[in-house]
């Protein structure tokens, strides 16, 4: 992982396979589309991308069919920083989203609701869960009804200017059903939220009442 | 009978703290021991779940050895995907399924999970089919070769209700609470492509006391597949991987729902149930002698007869009976109980084989046509499947035919 070829131009990555997302891909489908002598300057400390240290695993998207607001909905993933330097999320975008936002579970006046956050850091060796109850990447103005079964795709953008691709499936999902339709439009922009390290196995600690141990 | 037997069990309860002094204590005893090798010491932490990578030329769960619980899931592709031939969606399914498979062998909820707590390290292995209705040219997927129904058998009473199906969920890990919330959400996820068609549990006793490998024995007693081809041999190799094609990693799967009458095989004396096998009934060892692991001598004779019976099982399915042929098979018992009690015994048959009817299909005609055990076993439910190649990090299952 340390010694990943890197490119100077992004290309799009993980888009082979829903799963997708790990190490091989990373130096399968990159080492591919490297040029050759590219592959060496990464070995010299070159111009290692953030992209290159973010690794996804397990991505899904709500599914909008059969909710009261289908014109929203969010995406849920593990994000893991396995490089040796921060890893700053700074948004997000779709092509079938007019916008798309990354979002906090926050206590806002004694009530739980979601709000923008400008970006999500990962430190190195740290990750971050993005579950229904806490952070996810909220997905607005949609331009049509998801399906479960459908399979989409979605950019994360990174504060160096590199993007990461995820193709994800479209699952039903029952819980918090109205979770995602009742848009809080609060714009906090605090970035102190994003330290918190999620696990690699946190998909075993609790959705419900997630946000509870951050202090926003 | 063997000295060291009675403390090697004991052993077998104290745990590991006394691994180091008991290592080799016990060499020799054999019992219903698969792996020769294995080493003689204690091996509980060996008998611990883990992780089982998803990921290979082959889909782990064909070689692997038998855990505690096998559920086998049928489902049909929606009607209106079969009719239109849908690749995509099938691909589509595939793809969920592989992100399942991931995160369940890992012990990790799926994508999306309502109740992520559920999965644990278990032993997970999921290992999917297609059946007959999805390959073949209006597919455009090539059928591997010798791939098709297996044709009826006399002895067969086949019930709609455990027959076919267009794919295959084979789930098997270390205890039925991680298997069936595995299934579960399998199930789930395929919701927007197929429906259920059956499912099938059963277990399966494939270590010994002391965490070790075992043969294991189906509800008659019998010390069941020892005559397997080891996995990691060329002979498993040849019998069960498909060499060539888009295919290649692959094999085929028959499941057989064999129901198994145990109050008349109880009436029989223990020589009657052991001449019908061929076997010995403590150990699994030939009546002609040896070990478990040793091999029928089928032209052995005592006092002008044969010892192995000439409708023998261990003689019928011998692969010398056989031209060669071979199966790699598992076994899981089932008992479904009903509400007054009452209760339907059996066996959940896999047979693994590069060529369906090359391989299968003789072995059991010869079989039907005159195996013992016909009396005591009846096939109520048949089912094939083409076994998915493995798929690495960053594929997805089923690329190879799908993409
Ligand atoms: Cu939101």
């Amino acid at each position: 992982m340390k010694h990943l070829p890197t490119c100077t131009t992004r290309r799009p990555r993980l888009r082979s396979s829903v799963p997708a997302i790990a190490l091989a891909l990373l130096l399968g489908t990159g080492l591919v589309a490297c040029g050759e002598d590219s592959a060496d300057s990464a070995e010299s400390g070159g111009s290692a991308e953030a992209a290159d240290s973010l690794v996804v695993t397990d991505p899904w998207v709500r599914a909008t069919i059969g909710s009261e607001d289908a014109t929203m909905t969010a995406a849920f993933m593990t994000l893991d920083n396995d490089g040796d330097e921060a890893v700053t999320l700074t948004g997000a975008s779709a092509e079938f989203a007019g916008r798309a936002e990354l979002h906090e579970m926050a206590a806002v006046d004694g009530e739980m609701g979601m709000r923008k956050i400008d970006e999500l850091v990962l430190e190195p060796g740290r990750g971050q869960l993005l579950q229904p109850g806490g952070h996810h990447v909220m997905l607005m103005e949609l331009d049509g009804e998801l399906a479960a079964g459908d399979e989409v795709e979605l950019v994360l953008e990174l504060s160096d200017g590199s993007e990461v691709t995820v193709t994800a499936p479209v699952k039903e999902f029952t819980e918090e059903a109205g979770h995602y339709h009742d848009h809080d439009s609060h714009d906090h922009g605090d970035d102190d939220h994003a330290d918190e390290g999620g696990t690699k196995d946190g998909s075993k600690h609790g959705t419900k009442g997630g946000a509870g141990d951050e202090q926003p | 009978m063997n000295p060291s037997l009675g403390r090697r069990r004991l052993l077998g309860y104290v745990g590991t703290a006394v691994a180091g002094a008991a290592a080799g204590a016990g060499a020799g005893v054999v019992g219903a021991q698969a792996l020769e090798e294995t080493p003689a010491k204690p091996a509980r932490s060996e008998a611990l779940p883990r992780v089982v990578s998803p990921y290979g030329v082959h889909q782990p769960g064909v070689a692997a050895h038998p855990t505690a619980v096998t559920e086998v899931v049928a489902l049909d592709l929606r009607p209106e995907l079969k009719r239109s031939r849908d690749r995509e969606s099938l691909a589509r399914l595939m793809r969920v399924w592989t992100g399942d498979v991931e995160s369940l062998a890992a012990g990790r909820g799926t994508p999306g999970d309502t109740a992520p707590w559920l999965a644990a390290v278990a032993d997970l292995t999921v290992t999917v089919g297609l059946g007959p209705g999805l390959v073949g040219e209006e597919w455009g997927i090539a059928a591997p070769d010798g791939f098709a129904r297996v044709p009826a058998m006399k002895h067969d009473r086949l019930q709609e209700e455990w027959t076919g199906g267009d794919l295959l969920l084979l789930v098997c890990g270390a205890d039925a609470t991680t298997v069936g919330h595995a299934v579960r959400r399998l199930v789930a996820d395929a919701r927007p492509f197929a429906t259920l068609r059956w499912r099938q549990q059963g277990a399966w006793r494939g270590r010994d006391e002391q965490g070790r490998p075992q043969t294991g024995r189906n509800l008659f007693g019998q010390v069941d597949g020892s005559a397997n081809p080891k996995p990691g041999t060329d002979l498993f190799d040849t019998t069960v991987w498909i060499d060539r094609g888009p295919w290649a990693g692959g094999t085929t799967l028959v499941v057989r729902r064999i129901r198994m009458d145990l109050p008349t095989w109880d009436e029989l004396t223990r020589a009657e149930q052991e001449e019908s096998v061929g076997r010995r009934l403590d150990d699994g060892a030939p009546l002609t002698g040896g070990t478990e692991l040793s091999d029928v001598d089928l032209a052995a004779r005592k006092d002008g007869r044969w010892v192995i019976a000439e409708e023998a099982h261990a003689r019928r399915t011998h692969p010398s009976t056989n031209g060669g042929r071979r199966l790699f098979r598992k076994g899981a018992n089932y008992e479904l109980v009903g509400a007054g009690g009452e209760s339907e015994t059996g066996l959940i048959f896999q047979s693994f084989q590069r060529n369906l009817t090359g391989q299968f299909v003789p072995i059991q005609q010869m079989m039907d046509a005159a195996d013992a055990l016909n009396e005591w076993t009846t096939a109520v439910g048949s089912a094939e499947f083409a076994i998915l190649p493995g798929f690495g990090e960053g594929e997805w299952l089923g690329h190879q035919l799908l993409a």
